[in-house]
């Protein structure tokens, strides 16, 4: 009996505890999201060569640092022999460089003027690549010195005898030393001042185009307000168009300009309903961030096929 | 021939042309376009305020008046009338423009206004106005006169004028239902013809009840009835005009004649024949009073009825085994099953819009009424159960009357439902009742 009466007990609180709580919609994020034709997307990229000359931020995530320059000579020197024994040397040379332009060269190729702080990232970047100590080399160290990570470390003179031991004979238990313990390729982008806003929209390219984000807050608020008139079933694919231009409030500048002139009486009626869902609803509430994209445009009343 | 514009002529020329032009220049940049797709079908919320009485003799049919809309609008479905309780704003003169603020804050779309006035020669007079909350315009304004007793009918146009208005589609409400009223136990059962207006009122009796009449029907264009009734011999076809009170039987050959229908111009009656176990579909013209047979099969053929334009009969037979709905031109000949379903279909009627064919349809134990599309397909049954029988659509084609059998003792009464399915309702009748038809519109 005592069980039972717990259980009812412990199952009334966690309904009552579950009922009481509000259900609410987490906010949704801003995604825009927007399926175009590869046509379309060659012209966004085009750019038009009439814009206005613009000289936009490079992204920047954080500032240059200068890296010494004398132990990278000094180590260059004694490589030699590691170089011999293990092909990947000549590899990360090569891929890096290519891998470390990839950030600038849309910003940088198209403008001149930002070309100062595109150079200093490079020498400094390029210069660190030669200081870097072959991967097995380094392991080698690590063994022997287990706490450092750093590469810089590795800049310091390798004992001599170490590495041939290693060349001839294969330690599994050691196999993991031999991994690659460079720092990623892909660096943060660097420049001289911050800025952590990649360039949304250039005058060469098109706008960035959030109208999934504030087309559907939008539609759902017009929506409430929209009594669509009773067509029964085999109603003609109605469809009613109209322009709008809202001001930064979110209430209309001007009436709603219809598109067209209904070609029946229920077209005409279905066309009204729409024109007076859009003045009741206002003022609509939109991202102001937007509001660029949301001060004039045309809403579709359309059925849902 | 020259054509010299007038003046007027030229300036209105020119308005439309710059309207043209102000619309180009608004679509020139071609505006980023939203969908809306959704937008759920909701009876449009409407105030009907009292008609306001032009002298103080008038209070009583003014709220008569205001009651007969606010009921047809309600049981159409497709309004929801705000009760008047709610308003703020109480309205002394009609032909000023309503406080909309007061209005939108009732939350109501629109507001109707009016005034009935009795005039010096007798006669009646009644103004509305339909004003959009909104926009803040008058969408309709009307005025009509009448005899007093035709308060309600004045009701009724007024309301099908909002109908219309705000639906886009002609109303209904401005028409008659005849049907069969049935008083008396199940044994001794009384059946007369009775005409009422489609919403129960000003019930009147066409036969006496001595002998059973069936199957009245309306015709199309006039205020013309025909129906069947069993004399002291067959049963026999009659036409009967609702307005002068005249009977008389069509045409006087042997055998039973039964399931007649008026073609859409109102000028002949097609029907069934029998001739042996067998009956057959003839059409006589009204005028000429000559009949031609449209079917000659060993079967039974019946319950014609026309297409809007004329130029096809649907109708029920049982020439594939059971009862089936086919389509065939007017001539006759080249008839096509339409019904393929699961069980068998009778009484097809075509509805005056042309898109549906109603029809009673009898399987799994049930009796229903469904609609299809004139091809056979998208076959809808909108209502279903022991005993449905005999479908009628109202004039606009959105609503379908038909009657229902409880079983046991009870006896038929009549209903109403929406094309989609919804908006089942009872018609008030004063007795049982059955077989009903709806007229076409009176004016």
């Amino acid at each position: 009996m005592a069980s039972v009466a717990l259980h009812v007990i412990v199952l009334g609180a966690v309904m009552l505890s579950f009922s009481t709580r509000a259900l609410e919609m987490p906010a949704e994020d801003s995604v825009p999201v927007d399926v175009i034709s590869e046509d379309n997307l060659a012209k966004a990229m085009a750019g038009m060569k009439t814009g206005k000359k613009e000289n936009p931020k490079p992204l920047v995530e954080k500032v240059a640092e200068v890296k010494p320059m004398d132990d990278a000579v000094g180590k260059i020197s004694e490589k030699p022999p590691v170089v011999t024994e293990t092909a990947p040397k000549p590899l990360p040379k090569v891929e890096e460089k290519p891998v470390e332009k990839k950030p600038d060269p849309p910003k940088v190729v198209e403008k001149p003027k930002e070309e100062p702080p595109k150079e200093e990232p490079k020498p400094v970047e390029k210069k660190p690549d030669p200081v870097k100590p072959d991967p097995i080399a380094e392991a080698i160290k690590k063994e022997e010195k287990k706490p450092p990570p750093k590469p810089v470390q590795a800049a310091k003179p390798p004992e001599p005898q170490k590495p041939r031991i290693v060349e001839r004979h294969f330690d599994q238990s050691q196999i993991a030393a031999l991994l690659d313990k460079r720092d990623p390729t892909r660096q943060a982008a660097t420049g001289q001042t911050m800025n952590s806003n990649a360039a949304l929209g250039l005058s060469k390219g098109t706008a960035a185009d959030n109208s999934a984000t504030w087309g559907s807050m939008f539609q759902r608020q017009v929506e409430r307000c929209w009594k669509k008139p009773y067509g029964g079933i085999e109603s003609q694919r109605p469809e009613a168009v109209f322009a709008i231009r809202l001001r930064r409030d979110g209430t209309l500048e001007g009436n709603p300009v219809p598109e067209g002139v209904p070609a029946t009486p229920f077209l005409k009626v279905y066309q009204e309903s729409a024109y007076r869902a859009i003045l009741e609803c206002q003022p609509y509430k939109l991202p102001e961030a937007m509001y660029e994209e949301w001060k004039y445009f045309a809403p579709v009343f359309k059925e849902k096929v | 021939m020259l054509f010299r514009p007038s003046r007027r002529q030229i300036i209105s020329g020119m308005t439309a042309l710059g309207a043209l032009a102000g619309t180009r220049t608004a679509f020139a940049q071609r505006p980023k376009q939203i969908v809306i797709p959704e937008g759920e079908f909701t009876p449009l919320p409407i105030a009907i305020s009292n008609f306001v009485p032009g002298t103080p003799g008038d209070t009583e049919v003014g709220m008569g008046v205001t009651q007969v809309i606010t009921n047809n609008l309600k049981r159409s479905g497709l309004f929801a009338p705000i009760d008047q309780a709610a308003f703020i704003e109480r309205i002394t003169n009609p032909d000023a423009p309503p406080t909309f603020q007061s209005w939108k804050q009732i939350n109501t779309q629109f507001v109707v206004l009016g005034r009935m006035t009795r005039q010096g020669d007798g006669r009646l007079k009644a103004e509305f106005r339909l004003w959009d909350v909104n926009t803040q315009q008058q969408l309709a304004g009307q005025q009509y006169q009448t005899s007093p007793e035709s308060w309600r009918r004045i009701a009724h146009i007024i309301s099908d004028q909002i109908y219309e208005r705000l639906t886009g589609e002609k109303g209904y409400f401005d028409s008659r239902v005849v049907f069969v009223d049935e008083t008396g136990s199940k044994e001794r059962r009384v059946k007369r013809l009775a005409l009422m207006d489609q919403d129960g009122a000003n019930v009147r009796y066409l036969t006496k009840g001595s002998d059973l009449v069936l199957t009245p029907r309306f015709s199309p264009s006039t205020q013309e009835i025909t129906y069947m009734e069993f004399g002291q011999g067959d049963p026999r076809v009659y036409l009967f005009n609702v307005e002068t009170g005249q009977r008389e039987i069509v045409g006087n050959f042997p055998g039973m004649s039964f399931s007649p229908r008026f073609s859409p111009d109102g000028q002949r009656i097609i029907m069934s024949m029998q001739q042996g176990g067998n009956s057959n579909l003839f059409v006589m013209d009204l005028r000429s009073k000559s009949m031609t047979r449209l079917t000659d099969t060993p079967a039974i053929d019946t319950s014609p009825s026309y297409s809007p334009d004329g130029s096809r009969i649907c109708f029920e037979s049982d020439r594939g085994g059971k009862p089936q709905i086919y389509v065939m031109g007017a001539n006759g000949g080249g008839a096509q099953r339409i019904s393929f379903n699961e069980g068998s279909y009778s009484t097809p009627v075509w509805s005056p819009r042309g898109d549906y064919i109603a029809f009673t349809k009898q399987g799994g134990g049930a009796f229903s009424i469904g609609i299809m599309k004139t091809d056979g397909s998208g076959e809808r049954i909108l209502a279903s159960g022991f005993h449905n029988e005999g479908p009628t659509f109202s004039p606009n084609g959105r609503v379908v009357m038909f009657f229902r059998e409880p079983g046991g003792n009870a006896g038929p009464s009549l209903f109403t439902v929406d094309i989609s399915g919804r908006n089942e309702l009872r018609v008030p009748t004063p007795g049982f009742a059955s077989d009903p038809a709806w007229s076409p519109l009176l004016s």
